[in-house]
């Protein structure tokens, strides 16, 4: 059985359909890709499966607990083993980069502060910012902001850890460090990981299955391999990058011309 | 012309169900919140640390605010009373204006001003940058971390900056008085021990205290709770708690002082 189970989700912004009858299977202990073009649904996905967001239709089951039937109490319990990593980082802006990283040992344990104090620098030292633990968030950079968030998401060792964007806004060696501690921590603590994100190469190097999302469906899935070698016309545009093809790179819109107020027998440069 | 008006009654029932909604989210927010301030330790730095910022940084206004006040009663209550030979009766009118009234309103309408803004804007920024929906997803409730230790700072730092209110503007007033204008202090104090009773100025001023209290910190909290998470959004949450919580202030002093003071 999946470990997380995604039926028939449907969500919407207004009248706007965000996703439309999604339906995945994660298994355990994988990494997971999980791709798309901007404004498909992957964040929203992403906040669905935490429970921040309520689905209009559909069921989330996370090792067979539907996520959506549970109590407040019952959900913040689960959420304990889940680990968000979010775009912005997120990062208490009052506390310490130590201080970030403590607070859900803190909260959620009752190990002793000498034992919090070596598992922070554990965590911090894995993402290379062990140096930085005194500093506060307003003096780090985008990149090292969103290192930090991942130690504070690690801290815990939880099964489940989201990656929302986590390659963007990194140089080359912060995307490798990123790559590799993705993969430790999929080896070593046997946690299922979800990526979202739109850097291609770096996702279907580590990505044991990758989901392809459009319009709020999912448009194709497979191994990274198979994925490469897909004659689906949506899974190819994405995979090579192609402007035409039949996920629309411009948001619906009336024609050019009539939003410019020209008429049929007029020219845009002024004839 | 059918359809026009169909539209508008469409428009305000949607607006009447927006209202009653965020009235429910505010009743949650304050439910939960109120009974869940949590358990560990930890909580109470927290609460220490949210009454250090709204009460005791409000100290220096509310002083200032508490001595010009006193001492403008003490020079208006002079020259009128003077004219009726009864300026001994100062002390009174200092007293009474400050306990029953003065006190608990110009102290809430500032506390508003100061410390409800500042929790409202904190609070929504905190919603902008996704702290908020980080804490939950850590599976930490920002009811019971960030509200509810903000919420019961106000409750306890109102009614005590209202106890400081009073007095220092008590003494003020004692002091221009006395030292100024020459009215004699045994007449100060004798006349306001005299008129001031415990039940019907010391503790109805101070109910009002903890009214205005609840209710302004309640508008503050839910306001950043419920704000829209952009740069306009904080402004305009930050905005409605200080109109919200001014005219709940003056209109539930009407009601309150009608109550106390109306002779039904």
């Amino acid at each position: 059985m999946a470990f997380l189970t995604i039926r028939n989700l449907t969500f919407k912004r207004g009248e706007r359909s965000i996703l439309a009858n999604a339906n995945l299977d994660i298994p355990r202990g994988k990494i997971i890709g999980l791709m798309g073009p901007s404004g498909t649904g992957k964040t929203t996905l992403l906040r669905l499966i935490g429970g921040q967001l309520k689905p209009d239709a559909g069921e989330v089951l996370l090792d067979g607990k539907n996520i959506h039937q549970l109590s407040r109490k019952e959900l913040f319990a689960l959420r304990r083993n889940i680990g968000l990593l979010f775009q912005s980082g997120a990062l208490f802006t009052d506390m310490t980069v130590f201080q970030n990283v403590a607070f859900p040992l803190r909260l959620h344990t009752q190990l002793p502060e000498d034992m919090i104090r070596d598992i922070v620098l554990l965590k911090l030292e894995c993402v290379g910012l062990r140096g930085s633990h005194a500093m506060m968030p307003s003096e780090l950079s985008g990149g090292m902001t969103r290192r930090v968030a991942l130690a504070r998401a690690i801290a815990l060792d939880p099964q489940l850890l989201m990656y929302d964007e986590p390659f963007a806004g990194q140089d080359p060696i912060g995307v490798g460090v990123l790559l590799s501690l993705i993969k430790m921590l999929n080896t070593n603590t046997g946690a299922t990981s979800l990526i979202v994100s739109h850097d291609l190469h770096e996702t279907l190097s580590i990505a044991d299955y990758v989901f392809v999302l459009a319009d709020g469906k999912v448009i194709g899935k497979g191994d990274p391999q198979s994925l490469r070698a897909s004659r689906s016309p949506f899974v190819r545009q994405f995979m090579h990058g192609r402007k035409d093809g039949p996920v629309a790179f411009h948001y619906p819109a009336p024609s050019f011309r009539q939003d410019l107020g020209l008429n049929a027998n007029q020219h845009f440069h002024g004839g | 012309m059918r359809n026009l008006v169909i539209n508008r009654i469409i428009g305000l029932g949607a607006q009447g169900l927006a209202y009653i909604a965020t009235c429910g989210r505010a009743a949650l927010v304050l439910f939960y919140a109120i009974f869940t301030l949590p358990r560990r330790i930890t909580a109470y730095h927290l609460l220490v640390k949210e009454i250090y910022k709204m009460g005791v940084l409000s100290l220096s206004i509310i002083l200032v605010s508490a001595m010009f006040i006193g001492m403008v009663l003490a020079l208006q209550g002079y020259t009128i009373l003077r004219d009726f030979g009864s300026e001994s009766a100062v002390g009174q009118l200092i007293s009474l204006s400050l306990l029953r009234e003065l006190g608990p309103v110009v102290t809430a309408l500032l506390f508003a001003g100061r410390a409800g803004s500042a929790v409202t804007a904190e609070i929504a920024l905190m919603k902008t940058t996704e702290q908020l929906s980080s804490m939950e997803m850590m599976g930490i409730d920002p009811l019971k971390h960030v509200v509810a230790p903000r919420l019961w700072a106000g409750f306890i730092s109102l009614p005590l900056l209202t106890i400081i209110f009073n007095l220092v503007g008590i003494w003020a007033g004692g002091y221009v008085t006395v030292n100024w204008l020459g009215v004699y202090s045994g007449s100060y104090w004798g006349n306001m021990q005299l008129a001031v009773d415990l039940d019907t100025d010391i503790i109805n001023g101070f109910i009002k205290a903890v009214v205005f209290a609840f209710v302004v910190t309640w508008i503050a909290v839910f306001q950043g709770y419920n704000s829209v998470p952009t740069s306009e959004g904080i402004g305009s949450a930050t905005t409605k708690t200080v109109v919200y919580s001014s005219l709940a202030i003056l209109g539930l002093d009407f009601v309150l002082t009608a109550l106390m003071f109306g002779n039904f």
